[in-house]
């Protein structure tokens, strides 16, 4: 089980149906759920330069196309990755499955792409078989379709 | 009530007791017990919980489709108000080049009128002239009694004058009240 999630999305509803979801896969015992980048960026500097580090989360999952926000996703995992001390699993979690912003989301050290759709589960499940090995930083990036 | 002083087992009995169900990741965090009831009581505060996510989630999905089914058809209505919006400039455009049209028609065919009225009118006028110009030049040159021929070429003459301006009177008039009707 993963310790702690944070979750960039703007979509409220995707909020609920993404702690429902992983909630009944028992992934977490702790979810937090933000709608813009802009905050997530706000967060993961006081972290880094503040502390405490340990109040990070474990895993993070990062919306592409983050409406209201300065930057996308991807600059966002770009900044985590180079600008925060890196140190989490991270990747993105969109509806798109366009082939050049998966490269670039590799690119920034993205370390899976989970495509979003009614069925998010199965998805996840699949995530979850592959977590450990995100965490030792041993397994390849993932496009989960 | 439960009290800062009960034992967790206590504290579940009167939850149970109460009907009182745990919901959310904290099941998660309720392992066994010694306590078969207790254990129970557990064990079905997590199928509830389970069941209630189960159930929110396919709720959420569903709003999150008709959400999605309403931004597309917010798109085509969209798309369709444009597209009605065009075609109303265009049938505007077609209607006042038509109304152009017709004005200008209308207006060639009074021209026409008014040019053939004054052609009339001005053959009419110079042929009468020369008639009675020629009938009076003949008088004179045959050494013939000009004195009513006379008198009558210029009273003609004086009237057809008269009638020629007022002729191109009444056509500036007609022009005039044409134009201002418009």
């Amino acid at each position: 089980m993963i310790d702690s999630i944070l979750l960039v999305d703007d979509e409220d509803l995707f909020h609920l149906v993404f702690e429902d979801a992983c909630s009944l896969l028992d992934m977490t015992l702790s979810l937090e759920a933000l709608n813009s980048s802009d905050e997530a960026d706000r967060l993961f500097k006081q972290w880094f330069e503040d502390g405490p580090i340990e109040e990070r989360p474990e895993c993070v999952f990062v919306d592409l196309n983050i409406i209201g926000s300065s930057f996308d996703g991807i600059e966002l995992i770009r900044k985590i990755n180079t600008d925060y001390g890196n140190g989490v699993v991270i990747g993105i979690i969109s509806s798109s499955d366009d082939n050049q912003e998966i490269e670039k989301a590799k690119e920034v050290g993205a370390q899976f792409w989970i495509i979003k759709s009614d069925e998010i589960e199965p998805r996840l499940e699949d995530f979850i078989k592959d977590y450990n090995s995100y965490k030792t930083k041993s397994a390849p990036f993932k496009v989960y379709k | 009530m439960i009290s800062g002083n009960d034992t967790v087992n206590e504290a579940l009995a009167k939850a149970k007791s109460k009907k009182v169900y745990i919901e959310g990741n904290f099941t998660k965090l309720l392992k066994g017990s010694l306590d078969a009831d207790v254990v129970a009581y557990i064990s079905e505060c997590k199928n509830k919980d389970k069941q209630s996510r189960r159930k929110r989630l396919d709720v959420t999905k569903q709003v999150q489709l008709q959400n999605k089914e309403l931004e597309e058809a917010a798109v085509i209505k969209e798309a369709l108000v444009i597209e009605l919006q065009n075609e109303k400039d265009e049938a505007e455009r077609l209607r006042d080049e038509a109304v152009e049209d017709l004005d200008i028609m209308q207006k060639r065919t009074q021209f026409e009128l008014i040019g053939l009225i004054v052609k009339v009118a001005l053959i009419i006028i110079v042929g009468v002239g020369v008639t009675t110009t020629l009938l009076y030049s003949i008088a004179m040159l045959a050494n013939k009694d000009t004195t009513i021929l006379g008198n009558a070429w210029s009273n003609l003459f004086g009237i057809l004058l008269t009638n020629s301006f007022s002729i191109i009177g009444t056509i500036m008039g007609v022009k005039y009240a044409t134009e201002k009707n418009q």
